[in-house]
């Protein structure tokens, strides 16, 4: 039995990414047929809108800088409302191979998850892994995720991920702000979602001031932390409501 | 000059400013009516100060002016903790408003291209 057609959307949230966005569309378009690109200019002062039009890619611009998480959230919005079968997160950066789109694809194509992570350390793979201070903060967030809600996930800062309909209905409904990929999992699992994770290799990006790093990693820990203890709360609020009335 | 006049000429002044912040529309109803209530205290404690005294004197103050700061300084708080979450609303409004006009552009563009207008 052949598989059913399905439409597919690219979310690629960028922010001032010029240099990078062209080559990140283009690849993406030639190494995944039909899948639809959609580049969310998170109100860049520079000609990242233009770069990507001209690679191809459907440009939806924010009027000012809202973030990545409402960024991201537009795509699925859009995703919702042109009934998409699967929306994919995939970072302007460049820092994602288009190469493994296929393979992030793979389990929600085969109706095994509803939401997939293409992780950097689930295989000892020979790409970029991130720098010492965010590999610790990454760790704290998987054993953080565990202890919260028993899944394990090796890479949940990754933003190079797949959603089925289900997760697309929910995530244009609410998604995370600010740093919204750890937190997005555990709104995913809340509702239900089955999340699984994939193997990927993601490349190296600009490496920022590393004096500020360490404090900019720490801010994150805590700020996310935060996030995901007030999401938890929220959730069981919301549910004891809903079963008492 | 008595410092208790200065207190009812202060309290009643900040009553009136708000009506006429209200009267002018640079207020809403919405937002006036914490600060009528506050002024509309003031007043009161301003001409019933023996009141004020007594309340203060009642909860262990050891200083009327003591109970007065402190009163204030929790009425700010709750004020500044209002004010926050009108903010927060405004800003979910805000960034909403923001993706719904971002789509509505895109898809104007789209519909443009579609019938070849400009």
């Amino acid at each position: 039995m052949s598989e059913p057609v399905r439409k597919i959307l690219a979310i690629v949230p960028a922010f001032n990414e010029c240099g990078n966005i062209g080559r990140t569309v283009s690849e993406i378009r030639a190494l995944a047929q039909g899948v639809d690109v959609m580049v969310i200019d998170d109100g860049s002062s520079d000609t990242t809108a233009k770069e990507a039009k001209a690679a191809g890619g459907m440009v939806v611009s924010l009027p000012f800088n809202l973030g990545i998480g409402a960024a991201v959230q537009t795509g699925f919005m859009y995703a919702q409302r042109c009934r998409y079968d699967i929306a994919m997160q995939i970072d302007g950066d460049g820092q994602h191979d288009a190469a493994f789109i296929e393979k992030v694809l793979g389990p929600i194509r085969r109706q095994e998850a509803d939401m997939v992570v293409g992780s950097r350390f689930l295989e000892k793979t020979v790409g970029f892994r991130s720098s010492f201070s965010r590999r610790v903060g990454i760790n704290f967030f998987v054993h953080l995720i565990n202890a919260l809600i028993g899944v394990k996930i090796y890479d949940p800062t990754s933003g190079f991920r797949a959603y089925n309909k289900k997760m697309i209905a929910l995530f244009s409904e609410y998604y995370p702000q600010d740093f919204p990929e750890p937190e997005a999992i555990v709104v995913a699992h809340q509702a239900g979602g089955r999340i699984r994770e994939v193997s990927v290799v993601m490349r190296a990006r600009e490496a920022g001031n590393s004096s500020i790093r360490y404090f900019k990693t720490l801010y994150y820990m805590v700020k996310v932390t935060l996030a995901i203890l007030l999401h938890m709360i929220r959730h069981r609020s919301v549910h004891k409501n809903n079963s008492e009335g | 000059m008595n410092i208790h006049v200065v207190a009812m000429v202060v309290s009643v002044g900040i009553f009136l400013f708000v009506i006429d912040l209200v009267r002018r529309r640079k207020l809403t109803f919405k937002y006036a009516i914490g600060w009528l209530f506050v002024s509309a205290s003031a007043i009161f404690f301003a001409f019933f100060y023996k009141l004020l005294f007594a309340c203060a004197a009642f909860l262990g103050f050891e200083l009327p002016s003591n109970f007065i700061f402190f009163t204030m300084s929790c009425m700010f708080v709750f004020l500044s903790l209002l004010l926050t979450v009108f903010l927060c609303q405004q800003n979910n409004r805000n960034d909403c408003m923001a993706q719904k006009i971002a789509l509505l552009e895109f898809e104007l563009q789209e519909l443009k291209k579609k019938l070849k207008i400009d």
